[in-house]
């Protein structure tokens, strides 16, 4: 080839409002880049590498679309050359004729990173009927003689994939179908190993690019666990304390420490939100306000117990296998056929449901100090829920965080979807976690090895959990 | 470059402590950091040393280093101060000679040989038993107490307003560590004190216990104690006529004239003791200090890793950093809404031509059947044609014109491009463009998509054009 380059570049092409940018966004983990359904709002092409440590492994281009590609093509076919070899140059020549000519500047925008070297991503949206009007489009990209893929989009509900791959299969060597708006890390491996094979040459820059996002991918749930497990142990383990001016606390000292201990509570699941968001590169996602899984008081509230929580039946195994209930005499051997018994003891360990009034459950303390003065002290938390409920609650935000799309810039929403800590953890690892919650609501100290045998756990439940995803 | 600064010290400590609950430094900051400085990879203490310097500036309070060592250097220069003087005093009280009864030698010994033997094997104890036993051990020491008052008295309001960061653990080997400086300071005041009072006055040593020692077992015993410097200084061995010599007895006794009149080989001692003090009392030291301070460099060097955001940033320093994004902000392009209102509902009108954008005869006159327009005059504009033929179209217009287009395909310039020159043509007096939505969808198009076409229609500012909403 003419335009031999170290590392392989790459032009996203097409109509306007096809889901370039967005393809590229997605990509690119860049969710700054501005995508509109007004034509032309990508201006100018933009340069996406892949860079580790400042060396670059690939580069993607987002490009304006095709304004005026009749307009170019006839010109193109009145410079015919005489070999089919020589009409990247009739390309070259078109752009320097054309360079000072604003009528041009978005093809030549577009074309640009082509004739120097980048091979073709060309995007189409297939929930539109195919139109012959593209293949003008197509034909100029032939001109500019490189490897070339084509993507189908599905921006609409339709699908008229069938046609378009019959139409473009005439072009491409390659077709693929990819969402950038539900693409998760995986689809994008996919497209990279078909990118891969456009050209021999790309082949081992593209795997190597693979391999270093396969392994960020891998380090950035390590990331996200250990922040979501720091939190949870120090939520769990915080204790507020507040001075009294009497002997006994007043009940509106005592209902203002209350308040303070949620506050801090609620404070610390907002401030791991951010870091979540920080570390899948999702700063500043919009959040619906009314959200009433995920809001401020819904950390305490019965429905998030419900859809975050152990099941009270799952609390109640999971408490006695680890013995902290194990006090209650429970029979496991009866199963499933003790509810009527799981139910009462449910009421004593604080389970989903009716069980789920906080008041009671936070250790709150009045004890002496120094000169006389007293502290009132609430937490460590003693409901034998919360801690499932911390973990359900920032692992799922955790997962629709890191499977969220770079190119969605609608607000995040958070349902309870199903998500279920009984298929994260099973009953041997909720048993090992229940180990240390207990030793956590007895107000011990969190050690290192009690913090990396937590993160333990949690990594590699997670990890399995996304695998089967 | 090994410059002052990539050496671990308290400062250093405190100092990083100090800005790591303030900064941490991104990812690619700490990793651009580690390429540029090579060299360091292996050392990951230097490493951190030099990203300390880099980034110290961050702490604009004033740092809590500055206090504490204010508060060590007037602690330690009180304390050394006070140990010389202590020092020289206790040589002076052992050395004088009243001129009644000589210097008896076995004190000043049990000062500069066996009193810095014991403390040294206390500090070792003390160093080698963690807890509750090895802090016994450090009570024995009175600079233990001094040090409680000191603080208690002097510099705990000033200390309380931030937490000193080390453990426990370092606390005791630091501790051990000043006990040594501060003995070797008090021996060097002794070894002083003797010398001057060798110089300055003229003494009578002798020896003298309680216990029955024979001349001999006293020779022995000082040999013992001189035998490191024996072959190479044999002359500060007292010999055993020197020692039986100036043996004497402190009960009934006075001072025995041959005493007196020997006084000057008496002297003669004077060697041998200072030879004691500078081996026992400071040459050990020393090497006992020494060894204490590598001990307390060590252990500075495991809390100073062990540091609260320390691993973090060695991970960072280790960890390649991958960059995915747009390295230059994109100029973001407003959006303007339509200025005015271009929006007509389909109405039953006559027109002179039907163009369709993008749509064959064959496609144009499916449509027809589904909106029910009826005209004679239908033309293929777009998709195939030549910019020239469109031009030739778009010149030959005239009265209204209805124009059909794909309503999801956003208008390119080509067809603004062809659009102008239909509004340049004045026989033309209205164009209706017609977006239209998929067959799928019974050509109903999608409000957001007329919403594009709206605004890009705005923009060319002529009155002729409308555009057709089929709600
Ligand atoms: N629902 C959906 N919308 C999409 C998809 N891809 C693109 N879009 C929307 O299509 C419009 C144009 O996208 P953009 O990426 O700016 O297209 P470009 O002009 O080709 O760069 C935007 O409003 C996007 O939100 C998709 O896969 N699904
Ligand atoms: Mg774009």
């Amino acid at each position: 080839m003419s335009n031999t380059i170290e590392y392989p570049k790459f032009a996203v092409v097409g109509h306007p409002n096809k889901g370039k940018s967005s393809i590229v966004s997605a990509l690119s983990h860049d969710s700054s880049v501005q995508i509109g359904d007004t034509p032309g709002t990508t201006q100018v092409k933009r340069s996406f590498p892949l860079k580790v440590d400042n060396k670059i492994v690939y580069e993607l281009f987002d490009t304006p679309g095709f304004q005026r590609a009749r307009q170019i093509l006839a010109w193109l076919n009145e410079h015919k050359p005489s070999s089919a070899d020589k009409r990247v140059d009739v390309v070259k020549a078109f752009i320097a004729e054309h360079r000072e000519n604003p009528r041009f500047r978005d093809e030549i925008e577009l074309l640009e990173p082509i004739v120097e070297g980048a091979g073709i991503i060309y995007v189409v949206d297939a929930s539109k009927p195919y139109g012959p009007e593209y293949e003008i489009e197509m034909e100029i990209l032939r001109w500019c003689g490189q490897p070339s893929m084509a993507i189908l989009n599905l921006i609409g509900d339709e699908d008229y994939r069938e046609e378009w791959k019959r139409a473009l299969g005439q072009y491409f060597r390659l077709v693929r179908t990819f969402n950038p708006m539900r693409a998760k890390f995986n689809d994008h491996i996919e497209l990279l190993e078909a990118m891969a094979h456009l050209n021999e040459e790309w082949t081992k820059s593209i795997k190597v690019a693979i391999d270093v996002l396969k392994k960020l991918h891998r380090q950035k749930i390590e990331q996200t666990i250990d922040v979501v497990v720091d939190y949870i142990i120090k939520s769990l383990s915080f204790v507020y304390k507040q001075k009294i001016k009497n002997k006994d606390a007043t009940t509106e000292e005592k209902e203002r420490a209350k308040e303070r201990y949620k506050a801090q509570l609620i404070k610390n699941e907002k401030q791991l939100e951010r870091e979540i968001e920080s570390i899948w590169q999702h700063l500043g996602v919009k959040k619906e306000k009314e959200d009433l899984a995920l809001d401020n008081i819904g950390l305490f509230s019965k429905q998030s117990a419900s859809i975050f929580g152990l099941s009270q039946k799952e609390l109640i195994v999971t408490g006695a296998s680890a013995g902290a209930i194990g006090g209650l005499g429970i029979d496991l051997a009866l199963g499933g056929g003790t509810m009527f018994l799981a139910s009462l003891i449910g009421g004593a360990v604080g389970g989903v449901g009716a069980m789920m009034g906080f008041d009671n459950l936070y250790e709150m303390r009045v004890m002496g100090q120094k000169f006389g003065k007293k502290e009132l002290s609430i937490g460590p938390m003693k409901n034998i829920n919360f801690p499932y409920i911390l973990l359900g609650r920032s692992l799922y935000y955790a997962y629709m965080i890191s499977n969220r799309s770079h190119a969605k810039r609608d607000t995040l929403e958070l349902k309870d979807d199903g998500f279920l800590l009984e298929d994260i953890f099973d009953a041997e690892s909720r048993k090992k976690l229940e180990k240390l919650h207990t030793k956590l609501r007895a107000g011990d100290n969190p050690t290192d090895s009690m913090v990396e045998e937590y993160k333990d756990i949690v990594l590699k439940n997670y990890l399995a959990f996304v695998e089967a995803d | 470059m090994q410059t002052k600064n990539l050496n671990l010290s308290i400062k250093s400590y405190f100092d990083m402590s100090q800005l790591l609950q303030k900064y941490r430094g991104s990812h690619k900051e700490n990793r651009e950091l580690a390429l540029q400085e090579e060299r360091l990879q292996k050392a990951p203490v230097k490493l951190l040393l030099k990203w300390l310097d880099k980034n110290l500036y961050r702490v604009t309070t004033e740092l809590n280093s500055k206090k504490y060592l204010e508060y060590l250097s007037s602690f330690n220069s009180a304390l050394g101060l006070f140990s010389f003087v202590f020092g020289f005093l206790v040589g002076v009280g052992l050395l004088s000679y009243s001129g009644e009864s000589p210097v008896n030698i076995v004190y000043y010994l049990l000062i500069v040989v066996f009193m810095p033997l014991f403390s040294m094997f206390v500090s070792l104890l003390s160093i080698i038993f963690p807890g509750k036993v090895g802090n016994f051990f450090t009570m024995l020491f009175p600079l233990h107490w001094i040090e409680k008052l000191v603080k208690a008295i002097a510099f705990r309001n000033k200390m309380d307003e931030f937490e000193i960061p080390f453990s426990s653990k370092f606390t005791k080997i630091f501790f051990i560590e000043r006990v040594q400086l501060f003995s070797l300071i008090f021996s060097i005041g002794i070894l002083i004190s003797l010398v001057v009072m060798v110089v300055a006055t003229d003494i009578a040593f002798g020896w003298s216990t309680t216990l029955q020692i024979s001349v001999d077992a006293f020779h022995k015993f000082i040999n013992y104690i001189g035998i490191w410097w024996a072959k190479i200084f044999p002359s500060a061995i007292p010999s055993l006529e020197l020692i039986d010599m100036s043996h004497y007895f402190r009960l009934g006794a006075k001072v025995d004239n041959s005493m007196v009149e020997n006084a000057d080989k008496l002297g003669a001692w004077w060697k041998f003791l200072a030879m004691s003090t500078l081996f026992y009392s400071i040459i050990l030291r020393f090497l006992f200090w020494l060894f204490t301070k590598e001990l307390l460099h060590k252990q500075l060097e495991k809390e100073f890793l062990s540091l609260d955001g320390v691993s973090k940033i060695l991970k960072e320093f280790n960890r390649p950093f991958v960059s995915t994004v747009a390295p230059k902000p994109e100029r973001h392009l407003d959006i303007k809404k339509s200025t005015k209102e271009r929006i007509t509902p389909k109405k039953k009108e006559e027109y002179s031509t039907l163009l369709g954008w993008n749509y064959s005869i064959d496609e144009i006159k499916l449509i027809n059947d589904a909106t029910g327009v009826v005209v004679e005059n239908m033309l293929e504009v777009g998709g195939s044609n030549s910019f020239t033929q469109d031009s030739g179209i778009a010149n030959s217009l005239k009265g209204k014109v209805i124009l059909y287009v794909k309503s999801w395909e956003p208008p390119t310039m080509d067809f603004i491009d062809f659009l102008e020159m239909v509004i340049d043509n004045s026989a033309v007096t209205k164009i209706e463009i017609y977006p239209l939505g998929t067959v799928g969808k019974y050509y109903k198009s999608n409000p957001k998509d007329i919403a594009v076409w709206e605004r890009k229609i705005d923009t060319l500012k002529s009155d002729k054009v409308w555009i057709i909403d089929n709600e």
